[in-house]
């Protein structure tokens, strides 16, 4: 249990040199990453982005009948409206509401009388106590109510010490609440029997993509224990028996995989993501592969790149310059598939790059050298700059600034709400670029209204504020 | 104390100042927080009032301090931020506005304002962490630093357009229709001879916010507009007219008089401008008669939302439109002596009918009262809706939060406002009756 027993994992930039910041050619990032030293790069302007507690909420989000406690002020809480407006199941979303006398005095009362009155009130299988900047800056202790509360309702509570500022990547957080959620729901491995399932490990995705996964696994014959997104806790129990685990991305559950590998025992398929007919044919395969069914996979791949095509009929990117922006794990598989499609990649925005990613640097640096990337999470000012330099004829993103981008006349498909994974998932987002690409005058319409920056900034270089950190 | 809250529809007051300054088109919040604060205002504030982003994004610039700031001070950081934000983002002024990490860090926020300042560039501040209070307290705080500190960056205009009012107490946002509302409550003004200065919404600058000393008057249109009117009456003994909620309907005829009277305005103009709108409103009522006796419009509703909302809307659906307000749930925290004089007023539309008017702002809770209220007709924020679907009632989403509705210029005050809301109601009773004979 040694990874387990701090309150949470190493950051980001700690274990795997991730960086936010940074802009380049891949062959220059490839090299980079070849040596032993990454310095950390910081920027002296900056917008609103994604931090690690806000990740941490996709995934509890996503946990069955469970209650979700954000211990800290009104604001911290804010994006619970989201996800309830998403309803994805019957989470509820609780703050404390710390005022300005907590901040002084503590509130580990509050906290507990909020713990008990809502165990009272729901009877959830968990409930979540969920960090903050305020709780971190106070060192509020929440470990010793998660301990006394525990015995005394018999429930378990989970806390989760995302911060808002240990980590400049956003992704530490799903980290934090990958950590915890082993940590406290679990369990030792010796006391539980070894099953015969093998874990999907479906980090915040999209309901519909871990669904084809599903569906395309099972038609491997496996039986399957999905964590944690849309899972019960019992599910945690179980997954630290199982055979094997197979991750439906390459980086957000990496640290669920390599703790359950490290700690538990539980080998992790190392695949990257199912996007675009190859890649989920090379995902399969790798999957089949370990348990030697080699020859189900490639007859159900044969038989789904027959009827991919006849949907697909003539739709082809050929002569269409594609802008990606998205998680990085996603970007990489998509320019995969725009290049399946036919497509030209003019370039890529990811949230953040690091050691997961070297073999991908690496081959893309033998293939294409001079593709520049971009590593941003939230940075519209940026992005704006490096397209209206490349002028694409298409962008897919996922960001919380399309609204910007669009405003560049470029056509626009959003990717945070279209399921990507797998056969359908090509065809569904053909559909959606040929919609794009058929009629730009809402486009055209929004080009009209004037951006929000200077036309200074755009006569600069598009990284003059990022900076190496000074330690 | 407070208490906890499930799912919480009143943010905190660093989003309640960057609802405001965002509304104010050439102003250029600067955020000094954590990375998240902008995200979650995105996500939680934003995208819940479809229609209404004004960046394409959130907000753009904020300092995102990380764990050495929070150790060693954000000072140097914010210098930096702000010099940049000025270089990158175009504006007619910067607002810094502070989260809880950089108040808590203790970061002197007015020496960086002043250091701008010196600078010549125009920047004021405002303390907003978010444990100071909820979204109500950070529309005070970033309209008190506007009052107080432009004229330390622009010497006053020497001349103002004569009849001038300035209009207080629609939140953007928290009334999801403000920017119609505050439209709609600019043509009444003009209509009588008036001249509004809106201060938000379309072509409210920072120019409209200079105006402000020279306004005959204020006129307050929900209890949060009250703290910049007694600001205003001190500074610059401007006068006031003080309502609790919206008018809608008739109830805009007597606003109108009173502002007559009140301004010595010419009553001639007023009564026929009153007239023209009355019978206007008066021939809708009639074209829709059929439908609303053989569909059954007439029912006891449930209504939740903010004060203005609600006493408005209950106070025209209730004494002009026949509907009967069964339980009124208010959800902005008014203060004590404001929830009596709410209810005083809330419980006296219907002679003889008893209302229940609760003060609520968690979500498990209001969905409670509703479940018992015995309600045939729910209007409310998005966090209603399954409520209303488990009771079987027909819905309508007017309140904040609103996951599913888009509002661009759509009004729900004065006379106007009137008729859109009659046609959104029936719409809806009328979409849920045919849903209902259809299963």
């Amino acid at each position: 249990m040694s990874l387990l027993r701090q309150k949470a994992p190493r950051s980001r930039e700690k274990r795997l040199d991730t960086l936010g910041a940074w802009l380049g050619t891949v062959s220059v990032a490839s090299k980079e990453f070849a040596g032993d030293e990454i310095p950390q790069r910081i920027r002296t302007f900056a917008q609103s982005s994604n931090d690690d507690l806000l990740y941490a909420l996709r995934i509890l989000a996503g946990i069955r009948d469970s209650v979700t406690i954000i211990h800290g002020p009104r604001g911290c809480a804010a994006a619970g409206l989201h996800h309830i407006a998403s309803r994805r199941n019957n989470t509820h979303w609780i703050v404390t509401n710390l005022d300005e006398r907590d901040t002084i005095m503590g509130a580990d009362g509050k906290l507990r009388k909020s713990v008990v009155a809502l165990y009272r009130r729901y009877h959830p299988s968990v409930v979540f106590i969920v960090g903050n900047p305020v709780i971190a800056i106070n060192n509020d202790d929440i470990q010793s109510v998660v301990e006394e509360l525990h015995e005394e309702l018999e429930l378990p509570i989970v806390p989760v010490y995302v911060t808002g500022f240990s980590s400049q990547n956003a992704v530490s957080g799903y980290d934090t609440a990958l950590h915890s959620l082993l940590k406290y729901l679990a369990g030792e491995s010796s006391i539980i029997d070894k099953n015969e399932s093998l874990n999907l490990l479906s980090v915040a995705e999209h309901p519909q993509d871990r669904k084809e996964a599903q569906h395309l696994l099972e038609k491997l014959g496996i039986t399957l224990n999905v964590i944690p997104d849309d899972s019960t806790i019992d599910l945690f129990r179980l997954a630290v028996a199982a055979r094997a685990s197979i991750p439906l991305c390459p980086d957000a559950p990496e640290y669920l995989g390599a703790i359950l590998q490290q700690t538990y025992g539980v080998p992790l398929i190392d695949v990257s993501r199912p996007v675009g007919v190859e890649g989920t044919g090379r995902w399969l395969k790798s999957i089949a592969a370990f348990l030697g069914k080699e020859d189900v996979a490639e007859e159900l791949h044969k038989g789904k790149v027959a009827e991919t095509t006849l949907q697909l009929g003539n739709f082809s990117l050929k002569g269409v310059k594609v802008y990606i922006s998205l998680s990085s794990a996603n970007a990489f598989s998509v320019l995969d598939l725009v290049e399946e499609l036919g497509g030209e990649v003019a370039g890529l925005t990811i949230t953040h790059l690091d050691r997961l990613y070297i073999r991908h640097l690496n081959e893309l640096a033998e293939r294409n050298p001079s593709l520049q990337i971009h590593v941003s999470d939230g940075q519209a000012f940026e992005e704006i700059s490096i397209l209206r330099k490349l002028s694409p004829d298409l962008y897919l993103g996922d960001s919380t600034h399309l609204g910007q981008v669009a405003r560049l006349g470029i056509p626009v498909v959003s990717l945070e709400s279209l399921a990507l994974v797998g056969y359908s998932g090509v065809v569904r987002v053909a559909r959606r670029i040929k919609t794009a690409l058929a009629n730009n005058s809402y486009g055209d319409s929004l080009a009209k209204v004037n951006s929000p920056y200077q036309d200074a900034w755009f006569r600069r270089s598009h990284n003059w504020h990022i900076k190496q950190e000074v330690k | 104390m407070p208490h906890y809250l499930e799912g919480s529809r009143n943010s905190c007051a660093l989003h309640g100042a960057l609802q405001l300054f965002e509304a104010i088109e050439g102003v250029v919040p600067v955020i000094h927080s954590t990375a998240g604060c902008g995200v979650q205002y995105y996500l939680g504030g934003t995208r819940m009032s479809g229609g209404n982003d004004p960046f394409g994004s959130p907000p753009v610039s904020s300092s995102n301090i990380g764990q050495k700031h929070v150790v060693f001070g954000g000072g140097s950081r914010l210098r930096e931020q702000l010099k940049n934000t000025v270089k990158v983002v175009q504006g007619d002024l910067y607002a810094i506005v502070t989260g809880c990490s950089t108040e808590m860090v203790g970061d002197d926020i007015p020496a960086m304002a002043r250091e701008g300042r010196d600078q010549d560039w125009p920047v004021i501040y405002a303390n907003t962490p978010g444990f100071s209070g909820d979204v109500h307290h950070g529309y005070h705080l970033a309209v008190k630093a506007l009052i107080e500190q432009l004229p330390d960056i622009w010497k006053k205009p020497e001349e103002f357009p004569s009849g001038l009012v300035n209009i207080w107490g629609i939140i953007p946002n928290q009334d999801p229709f403000w920017r119609g509302n505050l439209q709609e409550l600019g043509r009444l003004l003009e209509g009588i001879g008036l001249v509004p200065n809106l201060l938000l919404g379309s072509e409210q600058s920072v120019a409209s916010w200079q105006q402000i000393p020279g306004a005959v008057l204020n006129l307050v249109l929900s209890p949060w507009g009250e703290l910049p009117a007694r600001l205003l009456e001190e500074r610059y003994a401007t006068s006031s007219i003080i309502l609790d909620g919206l008018p809608i309907g008739t109830a805009t005829s007597t606003l109108l008089r009173r502002l007559t009277a009140q301004l010595k305005l010419d009553p001639i103009r007023t009564e026929a401008f009153i007239t023209r709108e009355e019978s206007r409103l008066n021939l809708q009522f009639a074209r829709l008669a059929d439908i609303y006796f053989h569909a059954g419009f007439q029912r006891e509703f449930v209504l939740v939302g903010e004060s203005a909302q609600v006493l408005g809307i209950a106070e025209f659906l209730g004494t002009s439109f026949g509907l009967l307000p069964r339980t009124l749930i208010i959800t902005d925290n008014p203060l004590d002596s404001v929830r009596e004089r709410l209810v005083t007023r809330l419980t006296a539309f219907v002679p003889g009918y008893d209302t229940e008017v609760v003060f609520s702002e968690d979500r498990a809770e209001i969905s409670d009262i509703i479940r018992t209220s015995d309600a045939q007709l729910v209007l409310g924020s998005s966090l209603e809706r399954e409520v209303s679907v488990e009771l079987g009632v027909p819905f309508l989403a007017l309140s904040f939060p609103l996951a599913d509705r888009i509002v661009l210029e759509r009004s729900y005050a004065g006379y106007r406002g009137a008729t859109t809301l009659l046609e959104d109601i029936g719409t809806a009773i009328l979409a849920f009756s045919r849903d209902f004979h259809l299963c």
